[in-house]
C-alpha cells in the first residue's frame, strides 16, 4: 500500500515575517557535461543555470516547517456538526479558538453564514475558513445575479471543494460543512482542504467529533421535530466540550429550513452543564464519617 | 481500509469498491461509491486520496464524453484506458494524482476487459486485479478460484467470498460494498453489500 | 484555387474491398529528375494515404501535421487514428489559415484514402477553406469537374478495387491533356486489406503500371512503343 505511505501533501509555505535568504541548492552533481538546451549558456541562461529558490532562514528547517504547521492549523479544535432530518438541517458549533494549550478565545463564531439559505460550518484554520466562506458567498450570489435563481447546495459546495482542491498541497486547512436549502429541498456536503466533497446526511468536523458522533449516532432519527433535532445537536456539541479540551465556549444551533437559516440558540455549555446535570447535594462526608465510626 | 477489485467473465467485467469515506480513524461516510460509470459500456474505480480520486475520475469521465460529442464513436476501452494512463503519467512529474485505477468495459469487437492503472502510471490488461488492504485477500482468493469463462453468478459467487474474508481477516475492513457490472447490454450497478447501514434508526 | 485548376489532378475511387488513387503527374521539363518516390502520393500512417493537388510547398506542411497528429493520437490512445478525425483535423488547420487577415490560405487541395474498424475504407476530398467531405468517388486538380462528371456516369456501387482501378485510369486517359498515358506520368496507389486484416498502402511501381495500362486498354500508342 505504497499509495497510503506518502505524505498527503506536500508542504510549500513560508510565512512573510521570516527573513528570506537565497540559499542555493548545491546541484552540480545532477548536471550533465553538456547542457539540455541549445550549445551555450549564453543564450538562455534561466535554463541552463541551477536551480534556486528561496528558503527559510532556519538552522533547523524541518522543526520550522513542523511549527509553521502547528500554528497554521491552531483552530483544529473544534467540535462542529450538521445532520438532515425531516424538517431541514441542523447545525451546531462550539465557539472555542485554541491555539495548542492557550484559548485565544471562546466565542468564535464557527457557524459562517454564506447567504440567508445557505451556512457553511468552519473547523480548522480560522482564516483559511473565514476567507473561503466570504469569497463563496460573493460567487454565490454572483451566480444568483447570473442565472436568477439560488445556487444548489451541491453546486455551491463543489465550487468551493474546486477551489480548495485547486490549492491543495499549499498549506491551506480547512474542514467545513455545506448546509442549506434549495430546490431539492435540504442539502449537506462535507468538504476539506484536500479537495474530499462527500455528499452525506450527517457529518461531524473537528477534534470533538468522535465524541460529537457519539451523541449523534445514537440519537438521531430521520423524524424528528426541529425542538427535538436542535435539543440534539446542541447536546452533542456540549458533550464533545465536555470531553475535548480544544473545544467549549458557547454551544450555538442552526436550522436551516425551506424559508431559509434561523439561529435557534446559543448556550455557554458551562451553564449546559448544570442544566443536563444539577448539582445534588452530596452525601460524602456522612459515608466518611459512617466508615471512621465504624 | 480501502478496497477495491475485479475480474473478467464470460461477456462481462465487474468491479467491487468499499464504500467508506475515512478520515484517520473517523468514518464519514459508508455509502460513498467509488466506482463511476465512465460511459454507456465503461466503469472505472478508483481508490487513493479522496479529493484526487473524484477530481482525476470526474477529469477522465468528461474528456471521454467530449471525445464522444466531437466523434460520435465512443473510445474503445483499450483507447479509454490508454488515455487514463496517458493523462497520469503527465501529470506524475508536476502534481501526481494519488489514485490507483480499475477500468472495466465491454466493446462489440473485442469483448469485456479489465485495466489496471496505478497511481505511478503502470498499465497491465487483466483477468482480475486489486488495490488497497483488500489486495491481500482478494488477489489470493480470486487466483484460487478464478478462472477464464467465469458466469455472472460464479463471478458474483467469488466476489462474496472475497467480501467475506475481508470482513473477517482485515482489522480495517470497511463494513459496505458496492458491485458494478459491465457487459453488451451497458454499464450498471449490480449490488451492495451492507452489513452497516449509513443512517440507522436506532433508538434514541 | 487556381494553383489547383492547374495542377495535376488526382483521383480516387471507393471500392469494396479498397480504395484506388490514381495522380497524373505534371513533368515540367525532361531535364528534371523525376524522383524515384511518389511526387503525389503520401502515405500518413499505416491505414491513411492522401493524394495532393496544388501548391506542393503547401501540402508538404500539413502532410506533416497530418502525420505528427496521426503519431500524437497513437500515442494517446495506442491505437490507429479514425480517418474522419485526422482529416478534421487537417481541415482546422487549413481553416484556420483563411480566418485570420495578412496570412494565406494553404492552396492545396487532398485525396484521403484509409481505413479504420468503425467506418472501414472511407475517401475523403479536402478544398483549400478547409471544406471537407466523404465521397465514392472524387476528382481534383486539373479538370477536375469533367472527371467528375464521368465518375458520376460511370461509378457503381459494389465495384471491386480492380474494376475501380480501370476505371480511374479510364477517366484520367480522357481528362488529361497529353494525348496518352504512360506510367512515367501516373501514380497509382491502393489502400486495401490483406488476408491477415492488416490494412496495407501499396504505390503500384511503373512496371506493373505499364502493364495495367495495357492490360485495360487506356494506352494503344504508349503499348506499341513498350
Amino acid at each position: 500500500m505504497p499509495i497510503l505511505l506518502l505524505p498527503s501533501t506536500n508542504f510549500k509555505f513560508f510565512p512573510p515575517k521570516l527573513k528570506c535568504v537565497d540559499m542555493k541548492l548545491d546541484t552540480s552533481g545532477l548536471e550533465s557535461t553538456s547542457p539540455f538546451f541549445g550549445s551555450g549558456d549564453e543564450l538562455c541562461p534561466e535554463l541552463s543555470a541551477a536551480p534556486s529558490f528561496s528558503l527559510p532562514l532556519s538552522t533547523d528547517f524541518d522543526e520550522f516547517q513542523k511549527d509553521t504547521k502547528a500554528t497554521l492549523k491552531h483552530a483544529k479544535g473544534t467540535t462542529t456538526l450538521a445532520f438532515i432530518f425531516k424538517e431541514g438541517v441542523m447545525v451546531a458549533a462550539d465557539s472555542r479558538a485554541s491555539m495548542g494549550g492557550y484559548i485565544s478565545s471562546q466565542s468564535v463564531k464557527k457557524i459562517i453564514e454564506i447567504n440567508p439559505y445557505m451556512l457553511g460550518t468552519m473547523a480548522g484554520g480560522a482564516a483559511d475558513c473565514q476567507f473561503w466562506h466570504r469569497n463563496l458567498g460573493i460567487k454565490c450570489r454572483l451566480h444568483e445575479l447570473a442565472n436568477k435563481r439560488r445556487i444548489s447546495v451541491t453546486g455551491a459546495s463543489k465550487l468551493l471543494a474546486n477551489i480548495l482542491y485547486s490549492y491543495r498541497g499549499m498549506g491551506l486547512s480547512v474542514g467545513t460543512m455545506i448546509a442549506g436549502w434549495d430546490e431539492t429541498g435540504p442539502g449537506l456536503y462535507y468538504v476539506d482542504s484536500e479537495g474530499g466533497r462527500l455528499k452525506g446526511t450527517r457529518f461531524s468536523v473537528g477534534s470533538g467529533s468522535p465524541y460529537a458522533y457519539g451523541v449523534l449516532d445514537s440519537g438521531y432519527k430521520f423524524d424528528m421535530s426541529v425542538e427535538e433535532a436542535a435539543e440534539l445537536a446542541r447536546r452533542a456539541i456540549y458533550h464533545a466540550t465536555f470531553r475535548d479540551a480544544a473545544s467549549g465556549g458557547v454551544a450555538s444551533v442552526y436550522y436551516v429550513g425551506p424559508n431559509g437559516w434561523k439561529k435557534l440558540s446559543g448556550d455557554d455549555v458551562g451553564e449546559l452543564h448544570y442544566h443536563y446535570y444539577p448539582v445534588t447535594p452530596s452525601t460524602v462526608e456522612q459515608e466518611m464519617a459512617e466508615v471512621a465510626g465504624a | 481500509m480501502e478496497c477495491v477489485f475485479g475480474l473478467v467473465g464470460d461477456g462481462f467485467a465487474i468491479l467491487v469498491a468499499d464504500t467508506s469515506a475515512v478520515h484517520s480513524i473517523l468514518v464519514h461516510k459508508s455509502n460513498e461509491d467509488k466506482i463511476m460509470v465512465l460511459d454507456s459500456h465503461k466503469l472505472i474505480a478508483a481508490s487513493g486520496e479522496p479529493g484526487d480520486r473524484v477530481q482525476f475520475t470526474e477529469f477522465i469521465q468528461k474528456n471521454v464524453s467530449l471525445y464522444q460529442f466531437r466523434n460520435g464513436i465512443p473510445l474503445t476501452t483499450a483507447a479509454a484506458a490508454n488515455f487514463t494512463r496517458g493523462e497520469l503519467a503527465t501529470a506524475l512529474r508536476k502534481s501526481p494524482y494519488m489514485v490507483n485505477i480499475l477500468l472495466a468495459g465491454y466493446d462489440k469487437e473485442t469483448g469485456p476487459s479489465l485495466y489496471y492503472i496505478d497511481y505511478i502510471a503502470t498499465l497491465h490488461k487483466v483477468d482480475k486485479a486489486s488495490f488497497g488492504y483488500g489486495s491481500y485477500f482478494s488477489l489470493s482468493m480470486m487466483d484460487r478460484h478464478f478462472h477464464s469463462g467465469m458466469s455472472v453468478e460464479e463471478a458474483v459467487d467469488l466476489v462474496d467470498k472475497c467480501i467475506l474474508e475481508i470482513r473477517s481477516r482485515l482489522v480495517v475492513a470497511p463494513p459496505n460494498f458496492v458491485i458494478k457490472i459491465v457487459d453488451k447490454d451497458g454499464a450498471r450497478e449490480y449490488a451492495w453489500r451492507e452489513s452497516v447501514k449509513d443512517t440507522p434508526v436506532s433508538s434514541a | 484555387m487556381e494553383a489547383i485548376g492547374n495542377a495535376g489532378s488526382a483521383i480516387g475511387i471507393l471500392s469494396k474491398d479498397g480504395v484506388v488513387l490514381v495522380g497524373e503527374k505534371k513533368v515540367t521539363s525532361k531535364l528534371l529528375q523525376t524522383s524515384t518516390s511518389t511526387e503525389k502520393m503520401y502515405k500518413i500512417d499505416d491505414h491513411v494515404a492522401c493524394a495532393v493537388a496544388g501548391i506542393m510547398s503547401d501540402a508538404n506542411i500539413l502532410i506533416n501535421t497530418a502525420r505528427v497528429q496521426a503519431q500524437r493520437y497513437t500515442y494517446a490512445y495506442q491505437e490507429p487514428m479514425p480517418v474522419e478525425q485526422l482529416v478534421q483535423s487537417l481541415c482546422d488547420t487549413k481553416q484556420g489559415y483563411t480566418q485570420f487577415g495578412g496570412l494565406r490560405p494553404f492552396g492545396v487541395s487532398f485525396l484521403f484514402a484509409g481505413w479504420d474498424k468503425n467506418y472501414g475504407f472511407q475517401l475523403y476530398m479536402s478544398d483549400p477553406s478547409g471544406n471537407y467531405g466523404g465521397w465514392k468517388a472524387a476528382a481534383i486538380g486539373a479538370n477536375n469537374q469533367a472527371a467528375q462528371s464521368i465518375l458520376k456516369q460511370d461509378y457503381k456501387d459494389d465495384i471491386s478495387r480492380e474494376e475501380a482501378v480501370q476505371l480511374a485510369l479510364k477517366v484520367l486517359s480522357k481528362t488529361m491533356d497529353s494525348t496518352s498515358l504512360t506510367s512515367d506520368k501516373l501514380e497509382l496507389a491502393e489502400v486495401f486489406l490483406m488476408p491477415s486484416g492488416k490494412v496495407k498502402y501499396q504505390v503500384c511501381s511503373p512496371e506493373a503500371l505499364s502493364k495495367l495500362l495495357v492490360k485495360h486498354g487506356v494506352t494503344q500508342p504508349a503499348a506499341e512503343t513498350s
